[in-house]
């Protein structure tokens, strides 16, 4: 690993981000044991093992924190060296815009867009094969489950699916 | 004698139509997820699990398992054909067999791999009907305290193993644990971590989780590089190995199936870590061991046969204690509370239909990959060429379909998209989901052990040093914990961390 890839205490060191994000876990999860109540240890509450987890966390996380600062860790940018990172945030984009579609628009209302966004946002696949998988895909599924397994899909408030 | 009995009963059910065509879906689906790159036996296995519902238990137990066994022997036909790894088991087949593949050897390469695992797959099988029940009858006698300080072990092993810090490993499964306490506490039925939402009161799903991490989450890696395949184009022939092949490859199947088993029967452990195992083993042995990486024959067999007994071993710590030691056997795990079964020590003799049963299937869904695997190559190296920008669509399409199958809830497929995002920049700064996945199945168990123990004991914390096996298990994970902190014990971590701890 070169040295402009690996840095100390610097904002894009990502083992030091990583760390700090399992602290702040592992305080919450000691705050929401302790609130839960601890009880004694001849009769453990529900917030027991959450609060001895959560300080386990906060150890770990700082290990993580200290071995970030002095020995230093890759910047979010050699993670993604040579990735075409675009790609995956596109798909996440799909998926979360799917995901608040879900309900409304119901499964196939969906699930149609959603398949020739990936089918074309991600190595292109040409028209005239991305179409009909798009539109097939979702309608076969559909079929089996709706007809032969007879599972409830989300219909959206235009009632289909 | 009683042995015998118990197997014809198993095969008694094992040979009913119905239990057939599910092991005949799952081995069939099990090669055909380990031949494509991109989704294994834990997505699929998870995807299936709403199916298996409609069905007796023995169907879906049959089918989930035929999945994981199926894979072990795909996911070498990708490793040999394409040198892509059609699941973590099979990147050690890459190294010698693609390498016989270009020397026009393909054809032994897959031949000696499927018989390999076929025959290590028959012996592991013969051990844990052997095994298993013996087994049983000790695990009765386990408390609280050792059943936590296995799982315990458990944990810490498959963190030993993960790639990479093994802080980062253990903040993982601390996360898993968390996870899977949300929604009511089991002995005060106060909810926990729910954020007021109904959704939660039950938990988070097993599935989303898993189809999240596994599922989604690769393809989104997946979908950072181009994935170039270079297919071995050449007409596969002389599938059966001459002779010399045999010779050479007799002492690595042997060595590999008994490596392998125990291997598997390790809590933590599993296909992984076994074939790398092996193929260190079997390079140690050698006379040649330049050979290796050039295309020896050792090096597929012995890795081949490993793992397919190690897929075998671990049914015996889910079947005879009721602990998954990796995460597929926790997706087992899963399947088997769904169906109402709880796996431990009082399984083999309150389900005796349901153990034998699964075994015997095993041995029929060992005949079926065998079929599967050799005659029909063909039909799997044409699969090899669909392009993967039309398969991961469809992958994803399936775990959505999956996710809400599993639950008829429009939520868990929200918590799956959020565990797929999640996992992906997770496994980008280096932290791999495997143990967060075993410690939220084994989370709720652990803690209602401890609790039971230390309510048991009074508060008596040495009551987990005072009973030998739980002395024994807490002693190795210390030092397992503890070891990496010595350079040469360090190294030796390094040289056997996984990948993906499957």
């Amino acid at each position: 690993m070169s040295d402009e890839s690996n840095v100390k205490l610097r904002l894009n060191n990502s083992e030091l981000w990583g760390g700090l994000i399992g602290l702040a876990l592992g305080v919450f999860v000691v705050w929401s044991g302790l609130r839960l109540k601890l009880g004694a240890i001849n009769d453990p509450g529900s917030g027991y093992v959450l609060f001895y987890t959560g300080l386990l966390m906060c150890v770990l996380a700082a290990t993580i924190i200290v071995a970030a600062v002095t020995e230093g860790g890759p910047t979010f940018g050699s993670r993604w060296k040579d990735a075409r990172w675009t790609k995956p945030l596109l798909v996440i984009a799909a998926l979360i815009a799917f995901s608040l579609a879900l309900d409304r628009l119901g499964f196939l209302l969906s699930t149609i867009p959603l398949m020739l966004l990936l089918l074309r946002l991600v190595d292109p696949v040409r028209w005239t094969l991305a179409i009909p998988i798009a539109l097939l895909a979702p309608l076969g599924v559909w079929w089996v489950l709706k007809r032969m397994l007879l599972i409830q899909l989300p219909s959206g408030i235009f009632g289909i699916g | 004698m009683e042995t015998l009995l118990n197997v014809g009963q198993g095969f008694g059910v094992a040979l009913m139509p119905v239990n057939l065509l599910y092991c005949f879906i799952g081995v069939f689906i099990g090669t055909l997820v380990g031949v494509l790159p991109g989704i294994g036996p834990i997505s699929a296995m998870s995807l299936l699990l709403p199916i298996t519902l409609s069905g007796t238990p023995e169907s879906g137990i049959i089918m989930m398992a035929g999945i994981y066994y199926g894979s072990m022997y795909g996911g070498s036909t990708t490793s040999i054909l394409v040198n892509i790894p059609g699941e973590a088991a099979s990147v050690v087949t890459c190294i010698d067999g693609h390498q016989m593949a270009k020397q026009g050897r393909a054809g032994p390469a897959l031949g000696i791999s499927a018989l390999g695992s076929f025959i290590a797959g028959t012996f592991a099988l013969i051990a844990l009907m052997l095994v298993a029940p013996g087994l049983a009858s000790v695990a009765i006698a386990f408390g609280p305290a050792e059943y936590f300080s296995l799982m315990v072990l458990g944990l810490v092993v498959l963190t030993f193993l993960t790639q990479g810090s093994m802080a980062k490993a253990l903040l993982m499964a601390c996360i898993g644990i968390v996870l899977g306490l949300i929604g009511l506490d089991s002995i005060t039925a106060m909810p926990r971590l729910t954020f007021g939402r109904l959704e939660l009161i039950d938990g988070i799903g097993l599935v989303p989780v898993v189809m999240g991490l596994f599922g989604v989450a690769e393809v989104l890696i997946n979908t950072e590089k181009l994935i170039k395949r270079d297919v071995i184009n050449a007409k596969i022939t002389h599938l059966l190995p001459n002779k010399a092949d045999w010779k050479a490859s007799a002492g690595p199947i042997g060595r590999g199936t008994i490596l392998g088993f125990f291997l598997g029967i390790l809590p933590g452990g599993g296909s992984v870590i076994s074939s790398f195992a092996s193929y260190a083993l079997e390079k140690r042995l050698s006379k040649t061991p330049e050979r290796f990486g050039n295309g020896a024959i050792e090096g597929v067999a012995g890795p081949e046969s490993a793992n397919n007994a190690a897929a075998g071993g671990a049914f015996i710590p889910l079947m005879t204690l009721g602990i998954p030691p990796n995460v597929v056997m926790a997706l087992l795990l899963g399947a088997f509370i769904v169906h109402g079964v709880q796996p431990g020590p009082l399984m083999i003799t309150q389900n005796p239909g349901l153990f034998w049963g699964i075994v015997a299937s095993m041995y029929i869904g060992n005949v079926m990959l065998l079929v599967l695997n050799l005659p029909l190559i063909g039909m799997w190296v044409q699969l090899l060429k669909l392009p993967y920008n039309i398969l991961f669509p469809l992958i994803i399409l399936f775990t959505i379909i999956g996710v809400y199958c599993s639950s008829n809830n429009v939520f868990d497929v929200y918590v799956m998209i959020a565990f797929g995002v999640i996992g992906y920049f997770m496994r980008k700064i280096g932290y791999e989901p495997a143990p967060l996945v075993l410690a939220f199945v084994l989370g709720p168990m652990m803690e209602n052990n401890l609790r039971k123990s230390l309510i048991l004991s009074q508060g008596d914390l040495w009551t987990f040093v005072e009973r030998p096996i739980s002395a024994v298990c807490l002693a190795i994970a210390v030092v397992l914990l503890v070891g990496p902190l010595l350079p040469s014990f360090r190294k030796k971590r390094e040289l056997v961390a996984l990948e993906e701890g499957a």
